[in-house]
């Protein structure tokens, strides 16, 4: 039976997650339609149809998901994940262009976006593979093949290219792994590394524009002898400590080495992607220092955003009477810049509250978290909350200023079908972990 | 309950959980609740746009107060705000704008470089365009995404010729410039005078530009209709000139194409009736587009066309200074006027000799009066050296003005020179000598005078010791409508202690000039009686010298206020006809006479020697 025990399911789910998103939802819908109205009170947008359309699919799908037997999503998560590697690939060759990405398919104005099915799928899968292989909890091989799960749609949905929606993977396998128990060294390796890449790409633009002088010892990171040199000198520190551990078997050889290989990997990647990124995505970088230096251009939005934001003050202009979003000032408002139209319509107290919701929905799903009595659970609401922490934390970042822009919607709240689809694919699914967490489902 | 969570993990993720929302919404606090007045402010400032309520430049009128010198024509500046137009049109538009206002598509994507296409600021691709430009692009505005224009009138002369010397001309403010006006309300991209009436008064004509404030959108479209503080633009003052254009026109074409300059002033009041200088220019031509290329032609013209003549050269006044002597002779009683001197036609002096115009075997004995009316040499050498002295001549010419500018409302005026002594011994190193005494007693050597100082000998002698400054400005009237805001009153530049006497003593002997001296023959109008004096400077050429006429009438005034003075200087550099005598005649015949110059000219029997004015169009 593909349905579970209705009634046994509703009596544990957790309402008030469903209550809050719904909430959430809904405010999304008030808001999409607010960016459509413009100046002279107009709406000139008919996003919010769609989005209500969309809103009741995906609460439809919730419930769905939330009475669809979990083992029926466990036994079948392989397939739902090579699906929507397929569907990824075929993204790759026939779909749409939008915005300088080729990662929408369908037909005409209904279009979906696999990238966000992906997310969930890979997290469904992550899932399985790290609760069936709990026993060899902190082996190696754990480790990669799990890596290379998330690695697979990364790449595809890098090559897009879309490199915001690709980074979603490395929170979502970061708050798995952790709780999964993933040798936390490995992730210490990992986390070692993505700051290391970041610090490289970062530290040349932080000097050019923040210091606005050269530091000559920069230049042995990036000029070509230079850099050679150093590739070559962290080689052979990490060759000797090599040879060391496995002579002298001392933890502090393995310490080095791992350094030493963070240090070149990210060196590496860091030049590699400093070489990729193209112009505009560097200006997006750049104007996350000083939003001034392309006032018109990539700075735009963050001044815009924050002049709407902080304009709001405590109370808010009030819902439909925010002057900079129905000005058209802000970008893109009803999906990457709906957090500003908010804040600048209700002030403080409705961003405020905003803020909190999610928080209790990051709480409330910790709860579950906590309670779950079996990995794969554990690691399907655990990976959730890390789409939802990350998606917020760089959302709301970016419009208020302390997160680069790149153009990863809010959850609920962003206009955009596939998103709230998959989001609340996925909050059925962790809802129904939920539910069922006195239901010994060992495999 | 057991939890699959170690404790240190759910202390970790719940700190870490707690972090973020509270960094996050302390921060929103910050921006909301502390920051927020400048956000707020900057809101408004974002979407606010000034709009320039540009000022109308004042007109310029002459004094008769009918017809304009200098008005402004509907003209625009064509505006493009490249973020409006969508990329994949930029070329599209470009090249249909390009063909629209007649320059090329390189000009415009010079002035829009690719960098500047997200701009949502309006950048000036070309002025000058005429409505009917305008209009046809606005009837096919679909066409031409985030194109507008705006109002920048041309200035247009009505007269040019010899009046662009008097009104100048406009153009755009330039570094320089603006360095120095800034602190008087000036910008980058005013346009202001260059030269002239429209240079000297650029502060009355210029108005102020007011500007409104509208609240626009992200693409700078008007949201509100209503607009906001309002400063509305102060329009320029019309100004009135002394100039009477007949008078003006009547001496610019008694001129002719000679090199040289005709003033016509009121002695009464020191008004500026005609100022009339050759070769002149087209003022029109240098604010139109190429206006670059005629500047640069003008300044290269060897005939130096962008002097003014009137005021900016000065040549040596010859026998015309004969009037300031007599004036002095009388005055100083150095000796009873009926008392003759004989000319034989030349006097030595040391081991030269000195030559009078008329040569051997001279005038024979002349007293004051027929000296001056034969404009005898030897008899203001004999006077001048003997019974003056260099000294009370310098004081006396020093008295009519000479050596000091006029202070007329012109830019660049020269202010002649009266030589002494002093200075000869610090400029040469050399003792004043008796022959210098007999050049400068005869206006030659040193002595150099502009034609409006020339006139203004002639007004000292009128008006019985005042010479008045000589202005161009009559009175100031509103642009709305033209009402009087202020009327420019005589201003008293030098006063003599001389008696009336001798003034009249001095227009006695003037007159005789006329009646029976040097100018009799080539002044002969009937229409009116004129007193005045011939001048013919000396040089270095056999056969070509500078021709001086410096007239009043009528001679037996009534009334100051009828009187005119005219001033006719006519360079060497001309053909020599001895045409200043001629030119004033013309002009007293036309003014008096109530003719035109043609008329004059017919009934002066001059025809053959006027020669046709080519920069008049009419």
């Amino acid at each position: 039976m593909i349905i579970a025990n209705i009634k046994s399911v509703l009596s544990k789910t957790d309402w008030l997650i469903i209550i809050i998103s719904t909430l959430l939802t809904i405010s999304g819908i008030l808001f999409v339609y607010s960016s459509g109205i413009n100046a002279s009170g107009v709406l000139v947008s008919d996003e919010y149809l769609k989005q209500i359309f969309w809103a009741i699919i995906s609460f439809l799908l919730l419930i769905s998901f939330l009475l669809v037997k979990q083992k029926l999503v466990f036994e079948y998560s392989f397939i739902i994940y090579v699906f929507f590697i397929i569907l990824l690939f075929y993204t790759l060759v026939f779909g749409r262009v939008v915005n300088g990405s080729r990662s929408w398919i369908g037909v005409g104005s209904f279009g979906i976006q696999p990238s966000e099915f992906a997310k969930i799928s890979t997290i469904i899968f992550l899932s399985k593979y790290l609760s069936s292989t709990i026993h060899e909890a902190g082996s190696f091989r754990r480790f990669v093949i799990s890596g290379l799960i998330v690695l697979l749609p990364f790449i595809l949905i890098a090559m897009q290219p879309d490199f915001g929606t690709a980074i979603v993977f490395i929170p979502l396998y970061l708050f798995i792994a952790f709780f999964l128990k993933i040798n936390l060294k490995y992730l210490y390796f990992l986390v070692g590394l993505a700051a290391t890449i970041i610090l490289f790409i970062l530290l040349p633009l932080w000097q050019n524009l923040a210091l606005e002088k050269p530091i000559d010892i920069l230049r042995i990171f990036y000029e070509t002898p230079f850099v050679i040199y150093v590739y070559i000198l962290g080689t052979v520190i990490m060759l000797l400590s090599l040879l060391g551990y496995f002579y002298f078997k001392k933890k502090y050889y393995f310490w080095i080495f791992s350094s030493a290989v963070i240090f070149i990997i990210g060196l590496g990647v860091a030049n590699l992607i400093s070489g990729l990124l193209k112009d505009y995505q560097m200006m997006r970088l750049i104007v996350f220092f000083d939003p001034h230096i392309d006032e018109h251009g990539s700075g735009w939005h963050i001044l815009q955003s924050l002049t709407a934001i902080g304009s709001g003050g405590l109370t808010g202009k009030g819902f439909l009477l925010g002057t900079h979003s129905h000005y058209r000032y802000l970008p893109t408002q009803s999906t990457d810049f709906i957090f500003s139209i908010i804040s600048e319509e209700l002030g403080f107290l409705g961003a405020g509250i905003i803020i909190f919701a999610y928080f209790i929905l990051v709480i409330r799903l910790f709860i579950i978290m906590n309670r779950t009595r079996d990995y794969f659970s554990l690691g399907m609401v655990s990976g959730i909350s890390g789409l939802l922490v990350f998606h917020f934390v760089v959302n709301v970042g970016m419009t208020i200023g302390i997160m680069p822009i790149t153009g990863i919607p809010l959850w609920f709240l962003s206009y955009g079908g596939s998103a709230l689809v998959a989001i609340n694919i996925g909050l059925g699914c962790a809802l129904s972990a939920g539910a069922r967490r006195f239901e010994i489902e060992r495999n | 309950m057991i939890s699959l969570i170690d404790r240190p993990k759910k202390i970790f993720y719940i700190l870490f959980i707690f972090s973020i929302f509270i960094t996050y919404l302390g921060y929103l606090f910050y921006l909301q609740a502390i920051k927020t007045g400048d956000f707020a402010i900057r809101a408004i400032i974002t979407s606010r746009r000034v709009e320039v309520l540009p000022s109308q430049r004042g007109e310029i009128f002459d004094r008769n107060f009918d017809v304009p010198l200098a008005i402004n024509n509907d003209s625009f500046a064509l505006l493009v705000i490249p973020a409006e137009i969508p990329s994949e049109l930029k070329e599209t538009v470009f090249s249909k704008l390009a063909q629209a206002i007649g320059i090329s598509i390189d000009e415009i994507r010079r002035k829009i470089p690719p960098s500047y296409y997200r701009l949502y600021q309006s950048i000036e691709i070309a002025t000058g365009i005429s409505p009917e430009v305008v209009f046809s692009i606005a009837e096919r505005i679909d066409e031409f995404p985030g194109v507008s224009w705006l109002s920048r009138p041309k200035r247009n002369y009505l007269e040019s010729g010899s009046f662009s010397h008097i009104i100048g001309y406009v153009g755009e403010i330039t570094s320089d410039e603006l360095k120095v006006l800034y602190n008087h309300g000036y910008q980058a991209g005013d346009i202001i005078g260059k030269a002239g009436i429209e240079y000297q008064y650029d502060l009355l004509l210029r108005g102020a530009d007011g500007k409104q404030y509208k609240t626009v959108d992200a693409r700078g479209r008007k949201i509100n209709i209503t607009p906001f503080d309002v400063t509305p633009p102060q329009m320029g003052s019309n100004v009135v000139l002394t100039i009477d254009r007949n008078l003006q026109v009547l001496a610019e074409k008694a001129l002719g194409q000679r090199i040289g300059s005709i003033t016509v002033l009121k002695p009464a009041t020191g008004e500026i009736l005609a100022l009339a200088s050759w070769p002149s220019f087209d003022a029109n031509q240098l604010t139109a587009r190429g206006g670059n290329n005629y500047f640069a032609n003008l300044l290269s013209d060897q005939r130096t066309p962008l002097i003014n003549r009137a005021i900016q050269s000065h040549y040596p006044p010859a026998s015309t200074i004969k009037m300031v002597m007599t004036t002095a002779i009388i005055e100083e009683k150095v000796i009873n006027p009926e008392e003759t001197i004989l000319c034989a036609g030349e006097i030595s002096l040391g081991d030269r000799i000195f030559r009078c115009w008329i040569r051997k075997p001279g005038h024979g004995r002349l007293n004051l009066q027929e000296a001056l009316a034969q404009s005898c040499d030897v008899y203001f050498w004999e006077v001048g050296n003997n019974r003056l002295g260099i000294e009370r001549i310098v004081s006396y010419y020093r008295d009519f003005g000479l050596g000091t500018p006029t202070g007329i409302d012109l830019r660049g005026e020269a202010s002649g020179f009266v030589p002494t002594p002093q200075w000869k011994e610090r400029r040469f190193n050399e003792r004043w000598s008796s022959g210098d005494t007999l050049n400068i007693s005869i206006g030659q050597g040193y002595l150099l005078v502009t034609p409006l100082q020339a006139a203004n000998m002639l007004a000292m002698i009128v008006n019985d010791g005042i010479i008045y400054k000589p202005h161009l400005l009559h009175e100031v009237r509103s642009y709305q409508n033209n009402e009087v805001v202020s009327v420019i009153e005589p201003e008293i530049l030098l006063q003599s202690r001389i008696s009336n006497d001798a003034f009249r003593q001095t227009r006695e002997n003037l007159r005789s000039v006329l009646v029976s001296g040097t100018a009799r023959y080539p002044v002969n109008t009937r229409v009116v009686e004129i007193a005045g004096k011939t001048g013919t400077a000396e040089v270095g050429l056999t056969d070509r010298w500078h021709s001086w006429f410096i007239g009043y009438a009528p001679y037996n005034y009534e009334h100051i206020e009828d009187v005119i003075i005219v001033c006719a200087m006519i360079e060497a550099a001309n053909e020599w006809e001895w045409w200043a005598p001629y030119a004033t005649n013309i002009i007293f015949q036309g003014y008096f006479g109530n003719q035109t110059f043609e008329e004059a000219v017919r009934r002066l029997g001059l025809t053959r020697q006027v020669t046709p004015s080519t920069e008049r169009i009419e």
